[in-house]
């Protein structure tokens, strides 16, 4: 992951976009919250810009 | 600066230490990769020199590669740069080749190749003959850290998408020895589309790299496009060395912290 952010960052893509986490099925209250916050922390930053350019 | 190796490399033949010695050959004012088996012929040998220092590589290792496939009982002697000395440590490690059947022929780079490389090691530890030039810092990984994001993606979408998916980059790589390759993996890259997924394709590619790519150039050299691959892999390179202290081809028996796997 660590490698992957770096790399995203070099080539433009904000690293926060991409986003790992250990959560197994029994933790549902914990996927819910990490969904959530990763959804929020996307809206944050927009539209992908990747897929912005491919629509013009 | 060849005399020494020649010298070298005939004792090794006369000694019977070696089958064959795999390096470069002038012929009609080409240069090309040749396997010497004969002392005699070692009069063309050529260490790449033809217009300016260093214009004439080709991947010695891929070769030796299939050559030792082929000779599995058979000693060779290779031709290495410093780039390439590190590739075969890589190659020893990744068990693509045996450390025990290849003796490498060490050549230093002229200072001249070694800015335009902006090489951290132009030099082999197998130094026979040549400069020991120093490390040059990367001005062209540098440059893009010194864009904004936005820009950073804008630079590497265009150059990116010149890409007409000739697999040069690949082919010519002397790390790339996998018999499958995710590029051609239509549910990683969509097959068929020209430029190739932007910049899904090259950053797969790069992703590949993280310690195996010896910084030897050769993509770059081959792009029909002009991408400039080497610095993609160049970043690749600092960060596996800046966040995991590992640095690509300097090492015989540390393996890269990608390919670790503990046998119990």
């Amino acid at each position: 992951m660590t490698f992957l952010k770096k790399l995203l960052e070099f080539a433009g893509i904000h690293p926060e976009r991409l986003r790992a986490r250990w959560v197994s099925s029994a933790e549902a209250v914990e996927f819910v919250h990490e969904i959530s916050e990763f959804v929020e922390e996307i809206k944050k930053l927009g539209p992908n810009p990747l897929k912005a350019k491919k629509a013009a | 600066m060849s005399s020494k190796i020649k010298e070298t490399v005939q004792k090794l033949l006369a000694e019977n230490k070696i089958k064959g010695f795999l390096g470069l050959r002038e012929e009609n004012g080409h240069i090309m990769p040749h396997l010497f088996c004969d002392p005699k012929e070692l009069d063309a040998l050529s260490l790449g020199d033809w217009k300016k220092a260093g214009d004439t590589r080709y991947p010695l290792n891929q070769l030796m590669i299939r050559l030792t496939m082929e000779y599995p009982e058979e000693t060779f002697a290779v031709l290495v740069r410093g780039c390439d000395e590190r590739g075969l440590k890589e190659l020893f490690k990744w068990k693509q080749l045996n450390e025990e059947k290849i003796v490498p022929i060490g050549m230093g780079c002229p200072d001249e190749l070694a800015k335009a490389c902006e090489c951290e090691k132009p030099f082999p530890d197998s130094l026979i003959d040549g400069p020991k030039g120093g490390k040059a810092d990367s001005q062209k990984v540098t440059r893009i850290e010194a864009m904004d994001l936005d820009a950073r993606l804008q630079f590497w979408k265009a150059e990116f998408d010149r890409c007409i998916k000739c697999f040069g980059c690949r082919n010519i790589c002397p790390m790339c020895f996998c018999n499958e390759c995710s590029l051609e993996e239509d549910q990683l890259v969509g097959t068929g589309e020209i430029p190739p997924a932007n910049p899904t394709f090259h950053l797969a590619r790069a992703i590949h790299m993280v310690g195996r790519c010896i910084d030897c150039g050769l993509c770059e050299e081959a792009c029909p496009a002009d991408i400039p691959l080497r610095t993609l892999y160049k970043k690749v390179a600092e960060i596996i060395s800046k966040e995991f202290g590992y640095k690509t081809g300097f090492s015989v028996d540390e393996k890269s912290p990608f390919n670790i796997i503990e046998v119990k």
